[in-house]
This record gives structure tokens, C-alpha cells and sequence, in this order.
């Protein structure tokens, strides 16, 4: 019984060791790493709005390998995104160019917003000097039928 | 003060209808390519026999560069207008293609069963000539004058009217 326990025991010992021994270190490869950032900046240009580092597609697979391929020779990322621009056009980026048709998509939001604010600020400027009118006065008439109004329900509620 | 907003109201809807109307108007299918007025890039392989090919302007003519694959649905009514357009032109352009991430066999299958239109087929397995081209996915098709420019790239199943019309624009 004693000998039991003991050999149930030095087996647990034993396979909470192997796997210390049979495990490898985990090690990230620095090019996967710089080969996804760049795929993160580039469209899946089969996708509906997926960058190639997150798509499963055969051409984002594909597009994978070329950058790994050139990062490889030792081309840098402004060389690669550029090898898929002058292929793909600029559809081929998430964030559309800073020069060109791509500017107006960066420069509208800031300007619409500006107009706005100047905009707001001239309509309370000319709002600022005027006198409200004086609330209109209610006639005998309206004042009768408001009072009346008023004591049906009343009687209303005392009648609950 | 309120006649003020009008000037900026009227104009800002009229630019709205008007990009509106230019959305609705242009064509969703038709993706720019920026390769388009460029070189047509010369790719060295195989065809589906094995022979060293060469893509680029073939024999001096100016040549209409096809890519299909047999398991693309698509490429199979582009193929009987590729086969009429092969008889109705002749010889005075060359049509080749990339065979675009295709087992051997089922392309050779495909084409000995519907017919080939094709000087020859670039055997591109891994689909890297289709990446350097710039290629979606299947079919799509160049047309490339005799001075090597490609001057039309279509990303669809042709028709004959388009082919007709991409022959028009590289015979020019």
C-alpha cells in the first residue's frame, strides 16, 4: 500500500518534469514581427476591408511571403509598401496617401469642423444684441377655458 | 443673417447630389490599375509543357495576356468568347495566358476538353507572376500594345464587346 502511494507519487514528479525537458523555448521571430506590421498597413485587396496581416485569403498568404521575402534581401518598409502601390495602387493601403486625391479625405474632416465652430460663433455673435420679443399674453377667453380645464380634473381626481 | 446660410446650404447640396450622382454613375467593377500606360513586366517560366516562356509582347504583336484557372467558374464563359475572338482576330494579335495557382493536369484537362484559344499557358502554381502583375484573382486579362505597354487592364470575365474594345485600344 505505502509502495503504492510512493510509485503514484515519483510518476507525478516525473511527468511534471518532462515537460520541462521536452518543451523548446518560445522564441518570435523579429522578421515575423516587422513582416505583420507591415501587412497591417496594407488591404487585403480581395477582402472587404481587411488588412493582410488578419486575412486568411490565398493572396493576403501570398503578400505575406513577398514581404517576409523582401524584409529577407533587406528591403525596408517604405520599399515594400511601394512595390505593392506601384502593382496594386493606392487601394492597396488602409491609410489612404497624405498627398493627391488622399489629402482631401485627410484635410475635409479638420476644415468642415473649423467651419462649424466659426460658424456657431457668428450665429450667437448675431444673436448676442437682440432682445428676446415679450411673451404673448393669453387672452380672457384662453384664460377661461385653461381654468375650467384645470377644475374638471380636479373633480376628476376627487371623484377617485 | 438666414439669407447668409442659404449661399452656404445651396452650394454644399448641390456638391452632395453631385458626388451622389457620380457614385451612382460609375462603375463599382471598374478597379484603376495603376499599371496601366506602364511596361508590361518580362516574366520568365513555364508553360503546361514544360517550355521556357517568356511573358511580354509575343512575336512583335500586340498581345492580349489572359489569366484563368479551371477551378474558376467564372473563367468558363470567358472562355468560349476568348475562343471566338482567337478565330474572329487571328493572326494579327497573340493571346497567351497565366495559368493562375492551377494543379497540371486540371489545366491541361480543361483545355483539351473546352479548347485552347492559347499559344501557350504560363504555369504559375504559386501565383507570384499574378502578385508581381498586380492580379486579384481570376479572370483577369491585359491588353498590351506592340511597343510593350499595357494599355488595358480588365478585372472580370471579358465579353466581346470588351474584347473588342481592349483590341481596339492596343491595335491603336
Amino acid at each position: 500500500m505505502n509502495n503504492n502511494i510512493k510509485n503514484i507519487l515519483t510518476s507525478i514528479l516525473l511527468l511534471s518534469i518532462s515537460s520541462l525537458v521536452f518543451s523548446a523555448g518560445v522564441n518570435e521571430d523579429p522578421l515575423e514581427r516587422r513582416m505583420l506590421d507591415i501587412a497591417a498597413k496594407l488591404r487585403c485587396t480581395v477582402c472587404q476591408n481587411q488588412p493582410v496581416a488578419e486575412s486568411n485569403s490565398g493572396l493576403a498568404r501570398d503578400m505575406r511571403a513577398v514581404i517576409k521575402e523582401k524584409l529577407e534581401e533587406g528591403k525596408d518598409e517604405q520599399e515594400i509598401i511601394q512595390f505593392f502601390v506601384d502593382r496594386y495602387g493606392d487601394y492597396v493601403l488602409l491609410a489612404p496617401p497624405k498627398s493627391g486625391n488622399g489629402l482631401i479625405i485627410w484635410l475635409l474632416p479638420p476644415i468642415l469642423l473649423l467651419f462649424a465652430f466659426f460658424s456657431a460663433i457668428m450665429i450667437m455673435k448675431s444673436r448676442s444684441g437682440k432682445v428676446t420679443p415679450p411673451l404673448s399674453q393669453l387672452s380672457k377667453e384662453d384664460q377661461e377655458r385653461i381654468r375650467r380645464a384645470r377644475n374638471e380634473s380636479n373633480k376628476l381626481g376627487e371623484d377617485e | 443673417m438666414t439669407r447668409n446660410i442659404w449661399w452656404v446650404i445651396i452650394p454644399a447640396l448641390v456638391l452632395l447630389v453631385g458626388l451622389l450622382g457620380y457614385g451612382l454613375t460609375s462603375n463599382p467593377k471598374h478597379i484603376p490599375s495603376p499599371l496601366i500606360g506602364k511596361t508590361f513586366p518580362n516574366l520568365q517560366g513555364k508553360d503546361l509543357n514544360g517550355v521556357d516562356v517568356t511573358l511580354g509582347v509575343i512575336d512583335g504583336k500586340p498581345t492580349i495576356v489572359n489569366v484563368w484557372a479551371s477551378w474558376c467558374g467564372a473563367c468558363r464563359a470567358e472562355h468560349n468568347v476568348l475562343l471566338r475572338g482567337a478565330r474572329r482576330y487571328g493572326d494579327s494579335i497573340s493571346l497567351v495566358a497565366i495559368n493562375y495557382k492551377d494543379e497540371l493536369p486540371n489545366a491541361r484537362r480543361w483545355l483539351s476538353r473546352l479548347g485552347d484559344p492559347y499559344q501557350w499557358s504560363f504555369h504559375d502554381l504559386s501565383g507570384r507572376a499574378g502578385l508581381e502583375l498586380g492580379v486579384y484573382g481570376v479572370p483577369e486579362t491585359f491588353f498590351v500594345n506592340k511597343q510593350g505597354i499595357i494599355v488595358e487592364k480588365i478585372s472580370a470575365p471579358l465579353t466581346d464587346e470588351m474584347l473588342d474594345d481592349g483590341i481596339a485600344l492596343m491595335s491603336k
